[in-house]
């Protein structure tokens, strides 16, 4: 099957019980996606499936062939990061980084529904993503701080 | 020994000319350098890891630089400087031991226990052999004489529920777990225990031969008379309260991989400790340490379990050397929170006994520990022996052994079981002497180490109260609660405070070494890791100050026993204290050599020369020379200086300590707990980077919140085995579960604990948290609260007197 993932098609055979994310990390060895608990609990797997933050653990392969999946590995443009990329730099957003991706990308869903989310509204949208670090604060302010230079530059996009 | 040792540091310890870092440096000869006098180059030193003081060797240091003061005019260390691998982790490219890809790869899982106690009398792997990408199965006379969890690896008597019996391996992780599920297993099911109360029942099944408590027990420490002391008391308190069993659940699980090359061993692992890993391979299969190499780029957290390697390590390794190919063997969840380790459930009885004004005249824990299958004595009682001045002390202590999973270190082990008993128990002496409890902790302060009689290198915890009440603002708030539990009303508000102290000293042994390349960019290497504590940083920071050099020409390199010199395991909060001076230490030997170069390629005296932001400069001279240039004109001469860390000072206690102040709302009719604010004050000495010291203490709180309000392992006592093994079911905290969070540091420099004068950070917050919150809940109810985590529940029995 055909598997669009950043913008780029991949051939790949997958069996019809096989992951997303076993794909993207096991095939297509992009590893940037992480694996944390492979149920659906702790949101490490978190990709954007047509725009729509998705548990990848939980997301079967062969059910993706027409749409369009970002990984965090495509989440900057080119050499360009993305606002919430450097958000998460300057506000200190992460330690250990392991569930960094999946909050990235669960951010990214939450800014294309909500451009100028509230503080509970950020707090809901991101609680299915689980940081053993605690990292919780200061993802809250990088989350708020992305959206505002989000709004500010309209010419880039949320979310691809 | 040590004294001699802090002898010769005070006499001919500093290099010639460099009194001060900062400002032009003068250059020492090059003998200058390296120790003057001959002096023996081994002594001993305290070094307190997990709460358990030991004593090391130490290779005294060519060199001691005199301690960065308090004001010292430093340029790097003490900035805001933005996490150094924060875009690898952004990005998705930072490889986790999770990551690794290797050619031809396989990978390796685990069959588990499936009851607590008993004997496997058939397993029959030929099923699992049989599908297809199935390549090799493991057991127990593959891995002789290699442990795990101690118990022998692939143990066929069971001894807890989740207990590795067997492991696959087949070409993707997908079907070496679909394998263990086709493993045939017959058992004949022992009896078990798995709670504290079934295990000290005369007709209790054995969980070790030797009986479900060690012979060591109970261990009792007594200090002064504490009985005729009690008797002497206005007041007396006593309180039973009870600590959850706990899960460390970091969010990438253990593992490892393991690929040979020939007679050559790499192994990637995801560890606080490479170069414990490196020995406990090299131990396990009998091999050279220099034919094991052990990497950790990145990872996933610790937290306290992944100080050792472990079944996943020894599995992975055997396999790869069975089948010649490279085998991964990344724990799934429920391995994860069955068989890594834990922070062991306590019931602690608490009897304080004051007088009127407060004074303390006794304290008495009892306490008995669940501490599983195996582990270690970590002490819930230390920090009954050192929080308060109080002449007469006496804990009790017994760990008893069950049919669970081994306990292991958790950030702060037994310190913060303590740390509940004792400072929820100075909570309800307060309410009984109608006393303000911060007063009460003031009345109460040591300003020497009670334990052992030696003063602090230093202590501020009376600045944490001072700094920490003013910003919370604990009167006005005190205040407030009060008024609102007179009112009546459903949301009733609450305020609670306690206080922590972590020896956080570090020592030796720990090195480093730094180069200054021909272009002028400088590598520091050390062998220790960063676990997201942001120690990459921090040691580019100190090199950096310390050489002269621009932050940006700076990159640390760590986690790889084959690149850098050893660093210890970063445990106990001691990384920074550990490796910091060594890495200081380093840099100043390489800039002693980078400033002689200088001085000779601009023909000028040696003691004119000094160096900042890689740019040398000639005093009263328009001349410079970048590192750059310098190191074009030397071509491949390597600028390199290698440093270790000295002896701790004698007869003196370095600890890390903090106050922390909670407000709650607690909602009476559902028993259910908001926390609204919690303001923490930490003494950790110098700061080396205050953003990510602080994204420590908030990641430290929150996870104390957690212990207080949510987190609990179930064990099903019938049959004896763990209920929520999940990330779903134990709860950990979330984003929309964390108030509002002031974590700051008084400021100092500790010059006494070391020459960097950083204490460590990591394991401080998390101390308090909990009795901070319970103490909180206790106030606005106005009843005592004793079991932890505060679920609705036990807050509805509290209310209705259940407890």
């Amino acid at each position: 099957m055909r598997l669009t993932v950043n913008a780029r098609e991949h051939e790949v055979v997958v069996q019809g019980h096989e992951t997303l994310l076993t794909v993207l990390r096991e095939q297509l060895e992009l590893t940037g996606t992480k694996l944390g608990c492979a149920r659906g609990e702790c949101g490490a797997c978190t990709v954007l499936v047509d725009g729509r933050a998705t548990y990848s653990c939980l997301t079967l392969a062969a059910g993706c062939a027409s749409r369009a999946i970002t990984t965090i590995d495509g989440l900057a443009a080119g050499q360009s990061l993305h606002p919430l990329q450097r958000a998460f730099i300057e506000h200190d957003a992460l330690q250990c980084g392991y569930c960094t991706p999946g909050q990235l990308m669960a951010a990214a869903a939450l800014l294309s529904l909500h451009p100028a989310p509230s503080v509970d509204e950020i707090r809901v949208g991101m609680s299915g993503n689980l940081c053993r670090c605690g990292a919780y604060p200061k993802i809250v302010r990088a989350v708020q701080a992305a959206a505002i230079a989000m709004r500010a530059d309209s010419s880039v996009e949320g979310v691809r | 020994m040590a004294a001699r040792k802090r002898t010769a540091k005070s006499t001919q310890g500093k290099l010639p000319g460099h009194d001060s870092e900062t400002g032009a440096s003068a250059l020492p000869a090059a003998s200058g350098v390296e120790r003057g006098a001959p002096q023996k180059r081994f002594a001993s030193t305290k070094v307190e890891i997990e709460g358990r003081e030991e004593i090391k060797i130490v290779e005294l240091p060519d060199l001691e630089p005199a301690p960065w003061g308090e004001d010292e005019p430093l340029g790097i260390v003490g900035e805001r400087i933005p996490r150094m691998d924060a875009l690898e982790k952004v990005t998705g490219r930072a490889r986790y031991t999770a990551d690794q890809v290797r050619p031809a790869m396989l990978h390796a899982a685990f069959v588990r226990a499936p009851i607590a106690s008993g004997r496997v009398t058939r397993l029959d792997l030929g099923p699992a052999l049989a599908l297809p990408g199935v390549r090799a199965a493991l057991s127990a006379s593959d891995v002789t004489g290699v442990m795990h969890a101690g118990a022998p690896l692939f143990d066929q008597t069971i001894h807890w529920a989740g207990q590795p019996l067997a492991a696959l391996c087949a070409d993707t992780p997908e079907l070496a777990h679909r394998a263990c599920a086709l493993v045939e297993l017959e058992m004949e099911i022992g009896s078990h225990v798995v709670t504290v109360d079934a295990a000290l029942r005369a007709d209790a099944p054995l969980v070790r031969p030797t009986g479900n408590v060690p012979k060591s027990q109970p261990r009792v420490l007594e200090r002064g008379d504490v009985d005729t002391a009690r008797a002497t008391a206005d007041v007396v308190v006593t309180l039973e309260l009870r600590t959850p069993c706990v899960l460390h659940t970091a969010m990438e699980p253990h593992g490892a991989a393991a690929e040979w090359t020939g007679d050559d061993l790499t192994v990637w692992e995801s560890t606080q400790g490479i170069f414990q890993v490196r020995k406990d391979v090299a131990r396990a299969f009998k091999l050279p340490l220099n034919r094991v190499r052990v990497m950790k780029d990145y990872m996933g957290g610790g937290f306290g379990a992944k100080n050792y390697a472990g079944a996943h390590t020894y599995t992975a390794v055997a396999l790869a050397r069975m089948l010649g190919r490279p085998v991964r063997c990344i724990l799934d969840r429920e391995g994860e929170q069955t068989d890594t380790g834990n922070r062991p459930a306590t019931t602690q009885r608490v009897t304080l006994a004051a007088r009127l004004d407060g004074t303390l005249v006794s304290i008495e824990s009892d306490t008995t520990i669940a501490y599983g299958y195996s582990g270690w004595l970590a002490s819930p009682a230390k920090i009954y022996h050192e929080l308060y001045a109080c002449p007469a002390v006496r804990t009790r202590e017994t760990f008893v052994h069950l049919n669970t999973g081994a306990m292991d270190s958790f950030r702060a082990p037994g310190h913060v079981e303590g740390a509940f008993g004792l400072e929820r128990s100075m909570d309800a002496l307060a309410r009984r002497l109608g006393m303000d409890p911060l007063e009460l902790r003031r009345k109460n302060y040591a300003p020497r180490d009670q334990e052992k009689n030696r003063p602090y290198s230093a202590k501020h915890l009376d600045r944490c109260y001072t700094e920490g009440a003013a910003r919370f603002e604990w009167t006005r708030r005190r205040a407030e609660s009060a008024a609102s539990r007179a009112s009546g009303t459903r949301f009733r508000r609450g305020v609670g405070m306690a206080s922590q102290i972590w020896g956080a000293g570090g020592g030796p042994p720990a090195y480093a070494t730094v180069r200054v390349n021909p272009d002028g960019t400088v590598d520091v290497l050390t062998g220790t890791q960063d676990l997201g504590t942001g120690s990459r940083t921090i040691f580019a920071q100190i090199a950096a100050e310390s050489l002269g050099a621009r932050l940006a020409d700076v990159r640390t390199v760590l986690g790889d026993t084959e690149r850098t010199p050893y660093a210890g395991n970063s445990w106990g909060s001691i990384t920074t204290a550990s490796v910091g001076p060594a890495v200081r230490v380093a840099a100043l030997q390489a800039r002693a050599r980078l400033l002689e170069a200088a001085a000779e390629l601009l023909e000028v005296d040696a003691t004119r020369v000094s160096a900042s932001g890689s740019v040398v400069r000639v005093a009263d001279d328009e001349r410079t020379m970048t590192f750059a240039q310098i190191g074009r004109k030397l071509g491949d001469v390597m600028i390199m200086g290698q440093g270790s860390r000295g002896a701790n000072p004698p007869d003196t206690a370095i600890a890390a300590f903090a106050a922390q102040f909670a407000e709650v709302e607690v909602d009476v009719e559902t028993g259910r707990v908001r926390v609204l604010g919690i303001t923490s004050a930490h003494d950790s000495g110098r700061i080396i980077n205050p953003t990510l010291a602080e994204s420590q203490l908030e990641g430290g709180i929150i996870m104390g919140l957690g212990y207080a309000l949510f987190e609990e392992r179930v064990m099903d006592a019938r049959l004896g085995l763990p209920l929520n093994p999940t990330t779903h079911d134990y709860k950990i905290p979330t984003v929309a579960d964390i108030p509002l969070i002031d974590a700051f540091f008084v400021r100092s420099a500790d010059v006494v604990a070391n020459h960097t004068g950083a204490r460590g950070i990591a394991e401080a917050p998390i101390i308090p948290t909990a009795p901070a919150i319970a103490n909180a809940i206790a106030d606005a109810l106005g009843v005592e609260v004793g079991e932890i985590p505060l679920t609705p529940w036990r807050v509805l029995a509290a209310i209705n007197g259940g407890e």
